[in-house]
Parts: C-alpha cells; structure tokens; sequence
C-alpha cells in the first residue's frame, strides 16, 4: 500500500472515529439529525453511483429499492415483532434479491441502454409503490412505528439511529472504494464507456452488472430500514418518491460518477445546503436551485468536482515527441511457427438484409504467418473480420481456430480461445487511461491476471508499441496514430495466438508508416500469426508473406504477393475487364 | 464552372484529403478514381457540402461554397448521390423523389421533374408507393439517382453508384449517367470501377491516399502506368 | 360482474382520460422520435399551461379557451428558446433526460412559488354540463378534450404525411445530412418542432385544468402512464400514440371499475415494462 494510501485511509477512519463521538459530547437534537441525514444521503448516492456512475446504467428507480427496504422493516418490526437490528440486513437483503431479479431479466436484453434503462426502472417504482399501497403492506394509511424499541446505544435511541447511519455511509462509500479498486471496478467502467468492446475483451458484462445492481440495492435496503424508524411513520408518497431518485442522480453528477468519493462530496454539499436553507420560501428556491445545479452539473461538469479534483492533481504527462518502437521485452510466445493451419475458413456466407456479403470464403491462414487480406471496396473484407471474430454470426459455413469449432460462437469466447482484433474505427475506453485500457484485456482475457499483475503487463505492451510515456493519458489526448498502436496494444495484451488487424495503416504518414509495418513484424517475430486488412498496396506487398484477395464476397486468389497482384483476375476486379 | 484548389478535409486530426486541386467546367463529365481508401468519398462529400474543409477553396461559378451552411448548398445547382444510395428508407419512392426538389427554385417544376424521372427510370412509376428501404439495390440506386435530378442540377456529383451491383445493372447505371450528361448535365463521377469511368468520362483525376496524384484526358489516362501503381503497387 | 352501465361509464371515462394522455404525449412523442430528445419539462409545461389558464380564467373571468390565444404562442416561443439551449449546448439523448427533469423541478418550484402548495380548481360552465348517451352521462369537458386530442393527433398525422414540410421533419429523422444536401434546415426544423411540442403541452394543459384539481406535485403523476403510451405507440407516430393512449387509459378505467381504483397504475407500468422488455429497439 503506498504511503498517499495509508494516509487516506487512517483520515478516513479518524473521522469515522469522531463522528461516531459525536453523540456522547449531548448536541443539540439538530446536530444529530443534520449529519444523520447527510449520511442518510451519501449512502444513498454512493450505492446509486454503484451501477449508474461506474456501469454506466442510470437508475431512476434507486427509491424502489429503498422503499423496499423501508417497508421491510417497517411490516416485520409492527407485524412481527422482529428486533429493529435483525430487520436492517434482511431489508438490505429483500432490496437486494428484488435488484437481482430485475437485473438477471432486464441486463439480458441487449437493447435496453440508457434511456430505456431508466424509463424502465422509473417504472418499477410506481409499479412497487402500487402494490405496497395497495395490499395490507401499507394498505393506504401508512405504517406507524413510534412504539417500536429501538436499542439505545451511547444514550439514546436517536444516537444508535444516528450511528448505524453513520456506520452505513462509511461502508458505502469503502464498498465504492474497493469496488473501483478491484477487476470488478475496471469491468464496470470499460462496460459504461464501450459494452461492446469490453464484451469482446471478456468482461462478464452480464454478472458484473447483475452484481453491481444488487449491492446498490441492499445499501439502499439497508438505508430504508434505518430511515423507517428515524422518521417513526412511513407512508408510500413519501418514501416512493421520484424526488429521491433525482436527489441521489444529482448529488453523484455534481460530486463526480467516476469517482468513489464523489457521490459522497455531492451528497454533503447538497445536504448541507438544503438543510441550511430551510423554512417556507427557501425551501421553494431550494428546489428550484437543486435542478439548476442539476442541469449546469450535466452540462458543464461532466465530471463532478471530484473530476476537476483529479484533473487538476494529475501528474504533467510528458511529451513524446515520435512515437518508437523500442526493443522493450515482452513475452515470446511458444508457438511454432510451423506453418500448420491455424484458422481455417470454409464456405462462409454472411448477408445482411438481402445484402450478400460473403458469398462463400474459403481460406486458411498458416500459424507463423503475416497473410493480407485485401479486395475492392464492398468485396466484404471488414465483414469477414466481424464473423470470424465472433461479432457477427456467419450464415452458414464452418470456422475453425486450431482446429476447434468457432463458427457461432460468442466474442468473448472466441477471444478468450486466443484471437484478437483492432478496429477500423480506433475503440478505447474514452475515461479510462491508457494503461488502464491495455490492462482491461490482460485483465480479462486468458489467462486472467489480476488488477497489479495486469497492469505490470500492460506496461510491458505499452513499451513494446511505444506508448510507455502515454500510460496515464486519456485517449483522447493522443492522435490517431497513437490510438491505432493503442488498439494494438490491448489487442497484443491478451496474449493472442492470432491477431486480426483492420486497416491498421489507413491514415498514417509514409514516416509513421515505416514504424507501423516494423510493429507487425515483431509482433509475429514474438510468436502471434498476423492477418490485416490493408488498402495500401505497396505496405501489403512489403508485409505480407501471402496475400488473399477478396470480390463479390469470395475469395478470387491467392498466393505469394507478387504473384497474386500479376494475375489477370486481380486486375479486372480492381481495373475493370479492358485492363486484364 | 466547378472549381476546386487545394482543399483541405480532415477528420479531427487524421487528413483524409490533402491539397486537392480539380476542376470541372460547364457539361464536362468529369471522373475522380482510385483505390479503396483512398479518399474519394470524403473528397465528394466535402463537395457537396456533407463535410467540413479545413482549408482551401471550393467555388462554383464563382461563389465561395466554402463560406455556406450545409443546406444551402442545393441552391446552387448541386446534387449528390451519395455512397450507398442513403435513400430515406422509410418514406416512399415518390417521397424520397419529391424530397430531391425540397428547395424553393426546383419544387416548382415538380410535376414535370417527376414525369422526366419516371420515364427515365420506368419501373419507379410502378413501385412509386412502396417503401423506398424495400426495394433492390439497382432500384433504390435509381431512386438516388432520380431524387438528385428532382433538383434539377447544374452539377450532378455521384459517389460510385454501381457499388454492391450486378455487372448488367452497373451497366445500365453507367448509360444512365452518360444519358443526364448528354442532356446537359456537367457531371462529377466518383469510382472504383476504373474501365467503366474512363469510358464515358472526357477527363479524370487519379486520387491515391488523399492526394491527386495524376490528372489529364481520359483516353491517355487509360494507359497510363500510374492508375494501376495507385491500384496495384508498385511493381 | 359490474352492470353495463358501469362499464360502459367506465369506458367513457378511459376514453376522455385516454385523450388527455394523448395530448400530453404527443408533443413528447414528436420531439423524442424525430429530434431523439426526452423532453420530460412538456409535463411541467403543460401544468403551467394549466395553472396559467386557471390564473387568467379566473382572475380575468376570461373563457378557458379564450386563454388559449395568449398561453399557446407564448409556449411556441418558449419551446423555441428551450431548443435553442439544447443546439448551443450539443444536449441529447440521456443528457436530454436528466436536463428536462432538473427543467422540470425548476418549473415545479416556480409554480409552488406563484400558485403555492394548495389545490386548485378551475370553475367553469362546462364542467357541470353532461350529456345523456341513452343511460350513460357524457361529461362535456371530457368530450372535448377527447375531440382536441383527436384532432391535434388526426391533423399533426396528417401534416407529417401530406405536407412537405412534414416530410421534410421526417426525412431529417432519418437521415439529417442528406435531407440538408437537399435544402431542408435542419435547425429551424428543431426549433419548429420543439416549439410545436410546447404549444401542444399548453393545450393538454387547458384541459387538465378544466378537468382536474390542480397541485404542483401531480405533475410527476403522469409521467409514467404517458411514457407508457408514448412508446408504445412508437415514437413519432401520432395516431399510434393516440391509439395506444386510448387503451391505456381503457384499460386503467376498467380495472378501477372492476376491482378497486388503486390498482389502476399497475396497468400502465405493467404495460411499459413489458413493451420496454420485448422491443426495445425504438
């Protein structure tokens, strides 16, 4: 643990400590309540931040969960008699399952991002505040809870509420913490940027936002459980509120979704603010503030103040003034260049729509080699790489990776059988840094490392591509060549046996070029078999040991370059038939 | 008429054209090829007004494009067909034709625009209430085609339309363009299709990586060693 | 099993109710399908919509459908002025989300602050006026409002269909650049419909106020029920939005005469999920 570290934690517990003295020192009953409501509020932003902040999926129905919770205690403390502290993990728990549940349906549709996601939690609020309402639950009247015993820790009954809360805000906002710290963290984050791509990396997308969603809602639960007996009297408008929902959204956007402790400035802020500005006409104007900031906030600050914090801390990046390739050591491969097959294609057919685009492509590539895959535009060279790497499936035909069946198998699985891909278009996680992106694969690809080991790796990949200087850059910062080695980079992190580049070379300068084509030469030097799509001719001859040409969606020929760009059936396809 | 100089079309900081210099005068049928990726999109997009240029200059009879909105580029005489035909897939036949003449100086002609289309392109006639997103790619490129001349263009840019074709209906598109043109129409052709373009073209530019990288009559520029460097490398 | 006469009453009621969601959608409707903006503030627009023909009608003892005449252009305008700040600001999609609701509590602040928390109810002749359909009583306000939506749904269908301008809307949806390498402006497109959305919020408005007790906390009450319709009616589609407002609130009346009125919600929610589950491609 570096120093910075323990000296963050040990502050973390010191206030701990004394706020949780707070109660002893006999304040007046306002100072309790303030604080017991600001942490009423960091709990709930930090656990809302939890599946909407880091994922990336914006809940408005973070009050369904929190009802639940409220409710939970409120009928088993009234109803049953069970003891207010045994209720609190089980209202954290009931939140929670009703969280999982959701997720393990919603989280399967592919479709349902963003917008729709919040529609649809939205929805389940009131659908939840109806039958709450609407059976003997609540019923209507509400739930009267003044004469449930509540243990009286450190003198009274309201401290031991105000230290369970304080004991709550203080878990969230560490569960955060070690949330992000984690794989789980960098997964969710790579799924809020590019789901897709995370997908194809081997993220578990699917369980890592199931899990997300329910510890955000047993927080929650659990915050409702101790609210329902702070307030005594619990009835569903005021517990269901979408006004929570927005409240929780807010303080998150401004303290920062991308931060652990963001949510909880935000919440402090606002709290404090709101608290202070009581009474009749402000307490108008203080709503009317509250959406204000909400709006600026999303507009302005993307980032939350806790982003502005961390740009403004950040480490200068050094300037690098050409990108090199250094002989920096990476790990050689142990494969053998024995010129066996390793992928093999045969008969692949892929239309979209009534548009042919592979029309039956047969071929192999050999392991050890750098094949070309090159052809007219529409020919259906891009196409290929999608269905080879499992982004599309393949109408009909078979693919073969080292012999096992890979036809219609999903992208992560075919990525996690050692086969790799850039993109045309450079992805990266746009927020996480370059490091981290790099990472992202070797977190999650096969073998999977852990979040130091991966990073050690990633360093290595970086030094391999040139980027070392760039690690903790955005990728934003850096240009189009250095994106595309990037790319690379991460593609080259999960180790693959065979790499498919798409149009790696396309935008570069005829300098840059030469240090392009050096890369692809020591990436198969150190073991891993190369296929790129290319258009520039010249680097394809150079490159390649064989080159495959592409039309109309099949293969028109193959061979050693030479040969191929001299056969007269290449040179009608690009040339027209009065070249041939 | 059309007059381009060292135009300049970048996408954040890649540049995908550089220094780009073409000019194509009254009724002159005008060809752009090239290889794959090499910018011939980008390059007729930035013409018509779809793309912004960084530098350089864009003018037509005089008037600096360059200086114009996007949407003000039609009134002008120009009209695009598009890579890909982008027809408005879920409008009809008729209302993507109708949307060719949206502005003011050609929507007036509209009834007679549309009979010269449909007898231009006879099949349209019949399928003019279907969904313009449900018809094959020849016709729907037809479609492209006829929508650009509801707007009764001075300057008729096409973004190689026989792309994804059969080779009897590239055919038929390539007497198609020849035909606008011999109606008067100057014409901007942007291909792949190398034999086909020069054929109807009187002269053409070769554009490689961005660059124009040679230029001249379109017969010489048919044995010219450097289209087929551009296409097939060196050798 | 209820009478006839219940049910048919019931339906009544769901269809009149039906035609108030429709013309609180419609505009959420257009502007989400063809400008790809969730414009939630049209709820608190049309509440404003609502509270200020309450404030002219009564205090100026004008006839609520007079008020129409000041509150419908002064909303175009501000519609206008709204889009003007989402183009300056590049605002859409989620962001859109979260701006209009932060929108929405500013707008229910300032109407708590003017009208204050207290409920308000429109007086007006055509509230008591029913009419007699055999043994069913026709309210005439709710008669109305059925009209309004239907004629506001009918003739905006219409437009986009028929007019060029509303093919113009609709092939800037598709494809924005190519409808603009074809001479249509794609801002003032967005401003026009944005101010459109906003005159149609202050229509539906008039007819809340003329129908229902107003209180600034009701206008989250019909955020979801209209969502409901909204998408599942198809975004931009203003007779499917009609349609499936129509049979929501069908719906909502049967089950209330059925069983009991709280369960109403449910319907709607329900109803939204599911569609939200089995097509979300919008």
């Amino acid at each position: 643990m570096t120093k910075r570290r323990m000296a963050a934690a040990l502050a973390f517990l010191a206030c701990g400590v004394l706020l949780a003295l707070l109660p002893a020192l006999q304040p007046p009953a306002f100072y309790e309540t303030f604080l017991y409501l600001i942490f009423f509020w960091v709990a709930l932003a930090t656990s809302w931040n939890l599946i909407s902040g880091y994922a990336g999926y914006f809940s408005f129905g973070h009050a369904a969960f929190f009802g639940s919770g409220v409710y939970t205690t409120a009928t088993l403390t009234s109803k049953y008699a069970v003891p207010f502290l045994v209720t609190l993990p089980l209202a954290g728990l009931v939140a929670a399952l009703l969280g999982c549940g959701i997720g393990l349906v919603v989280f399967r549709v592919r479709g349902v991002r963003g917008e729709l996601f919040a529609l649809l939690t939205l929805a389940i609020t009131f659908v939840l505040a109806t039958i709450v309402l609407n059976t003997p639950i609540d019923g209507g009247p509400g739930v009267f809870l003044a004469a449930v015993p509540v243990p009286a820790w450190l003198g009274s009954s309201h401290a031991t509420l105000y230290l369970l809360s304080l004991i709550v805000a203080l878990g969230s906002v560490a569960t955060a913490f070690a949330v992000q710290s984690s794989r789980w963290g960098t997964g969710l984050f790579a799924i809020r940027d590019d789901e897709d791509v995370g997908e194809v990396l081997g993220v578990p997308t699917y369980r890592y936002k199931v899990l997300a969603f329910a510890v955000s809602c047993f927080i929650a639960g659990v915050v409702g459980g101790i609210y329902a007996l702070f307030v005594t009297y619990v009835t569903v408008p005021d517990v269901f509120s979408i006004g929570l929902a927005v409240d929780a959204i807010m303080m998150a956007a401004l303290g920062g979704t991308r931060s652990w402790i963001g949510p909880a400035i935000g919440a402090a802020i606002v709290s404090g603010l709101t608290q202070t500005l009581t009474g009749g006409q402000s307490a108008i104007l203080n709503r009317a503030l509250i959406g204000a900031v909400l709006i600026v906030v999303i507009v302005f600050l993307p980032d939350g103040v806790a982003g502005g914090l961390a740009r403004w801390g950040r480490r200068p990046r050094s300037t690098l003034a050409a990108v090199t390739v250094t002989t920096a050591s990476v790990p050689a491969r142990q494969q053998q260049a024995n010129g066996m097959p390793l992928l093999r294609c045969s008969e692949v057919r892929k239309a979209f729509r009534g548009l042919q685009a592979l029309t039956g492509v047969t071929l192999e590539a050999r392991a050890g080699e750098i094949l070309g895959l090159i052809g007219p535009n529409g020919s259906g060279k891009s196409t290929l790489i999608n269905v080879i790497s499992g982004y599309y499936q393949a109408d009909f035909g078979r693919i073969t990776f080292d012999g096992q069946e890979i036809t219609r198998v999903e992208g992560h699985r075919i990525a996690g059988l050692g086969l790799s891909r850039t993109y045309q278009i450079p992805r990266s996680c746009r927020r996480l840094t370059v490091l981290d992106n790099v990472a992202l694969s070797a977190m999650f690809g096969v073998p999977a490392l852990g979040r130091e080991a991966a990073r050690s790796e990633a360093r290595s990949w970086l030094g391999f591509t040139g980027l070392a200087a760039k690690a903790d850059a955005l990728p934003a910062e850096l240009n189009l060549h250095e994106r595309k080695f990037l790319d690379l980079a991460r593609a080259l992190a999960a180790q693959p046996r065979l790499i498919l580049m798409d149009e790696v070379l396309s935008g570069l300068t005829p300098a840059q070029m030469v240090g392009a084509v050096a890369l692809v030469r020591k990436i198969r030097a150190q073991g891993t078999t190369v296929i790129f799509v290319e258009h520039i001719m010249s680097a394809v001859i150079d490159l390649a040991d064989r080159i495959v040409v592409l039309a109309g969606g099949q293969v028109l020929a193959e061979g050693l370059p030479r040969d191929v760009m001299r056969d007269p059936a290449v040179i009608r396809a690009y040339l027209g038939r009065a070249y041939a | 008429m059309l007059d381009v100089a060292r135009l300049e079309v970048a996408y954040g900081d890649a540049v995908a054209i550089h220094d780009a210099s073409l000019v194509v005068s009254e009724r002159e049928l005008v060809t752009v090829v090239g290889p794959n990726g090499a910018g011939k999109t980008t390059l007729i997009n930035a013409l018509a007004g779809l793309l912004p240029t960084r530098a350089g200059t864009l003018r037509l009879d005089g008037v600096d494009l360059r200086s114009l909105p996007p949407h003000h580029f039609c009134r002008h005489g120009i009209a695009l067909v598009p890579e890909g035909r982008r027809l408005f897939g879920a409008m009809t036949v008729e209302e993507n034709l109708e949307m060719g003449c949206y502005a003011a100086a050609p929507r007036a002609h509209r009834v007679e625009s549309l009979d010269r289309v449909y007898a231009l392109f006879s099949i349209l006639r019949e399928r003019r209430r279907q969904a313009a997103g449900s018809l094959s790619g020849g016709q729907q490129q037809m479609v492209a085609i006829g929508r650009a001349l509801m707007a009764r263009p001075r300057l008729l840019l096409l973004d190689e339309p026989s792309l994804g074709l059969a080779p009897a209906v590239a055919d038929h598109v390539f007497e198609v363009v020849a035909a606008i043109h011999a109606d008067g129409v100057a014409v901007l052709l942007v291909e792949q299709n190398v034999a086909q373009a020069l054929a109807i073209a009187a002269r053409a530019y070769v554009l490689e990586q961005g660059r124009i990288v040679a230029e001249g009559v379109a017969a010489d520029l048919a044995q010219d060693a450097r289209i087929r460097e551009a296409y097939l490398g060196r050798q | 099993m209820p009478s006839p006469t219940l049910i048919g009453q019931a339906l009544l009621a769901g269809l009149f109710t039906g035609g108030l969601y429709a013309l609180l959608g419609l505009g959420l409707s257009l502007t989400w399908g063809l400008l790809r903006l969730i414009n939630l503030v049209n709820f608190a627009l049309a509440f404003l919509g609502a509270y200020l023909t309450y404030h002219i009608a009564t205090a100026w003892r004008f006839d609520p459908f007079l008020t129409l005449a000041i509150v419908v252009p002064a909303f175009f305008v501000l519609g206008v002025v709204l889009q003007l700040g989402f183009l300056r600001f590049e605002i859409h999609e989620l962001t859109s989300l979260i701006v209009t609701f932060g929108l929405t509590v500013i707008l229910e602040s300032l109407i708590q602050w003017i009208w204050t928390a207290d409920f308000r109810r429109l007086e007006t002749p055509y509230a008591r006026s029913t009419l007699k359909l055999g043994t069913l009583f026709v309210g005439v306000t709710g008669l109305m409002g059925f009209v309004a939506a239907a004629a506001l749904t009918l003739s905006t269908w219409a437009w986009l269909r028929w007019s060029y301008l509303g093919k113009a809307v609709r092939a800037s949806a598709e494809d924005g650049a190519m409808a603009a390498a074809f001479g249509v402006d794609r801002r003032r497109v967005a401003l026009l419909l944005s101010g459109l959305s906003a005159a149609y919020a202050a229509v539906a408005g008039l007819f809340i106020a003329m129908s229902h007790t107003l209180a600034p906390s009701q206008i989250y009450a019909w955020m979801g029920v209209v969502f409901a319709a909204v998408i599942i009616g198809r975004l931009g589609n203003a007779l499917g939005l009609f349609t499936a407002a129509i049979f929501i609130a069908a719906s909502e009346a049967l089950t209330m005469a059925v069983t009991s009125p709280g369960w109403a919600p449910l319907v709607s929610f329900t109803l939204l999920i599911v569609v939200l589950l089995l097509r979300p491609e919008l």
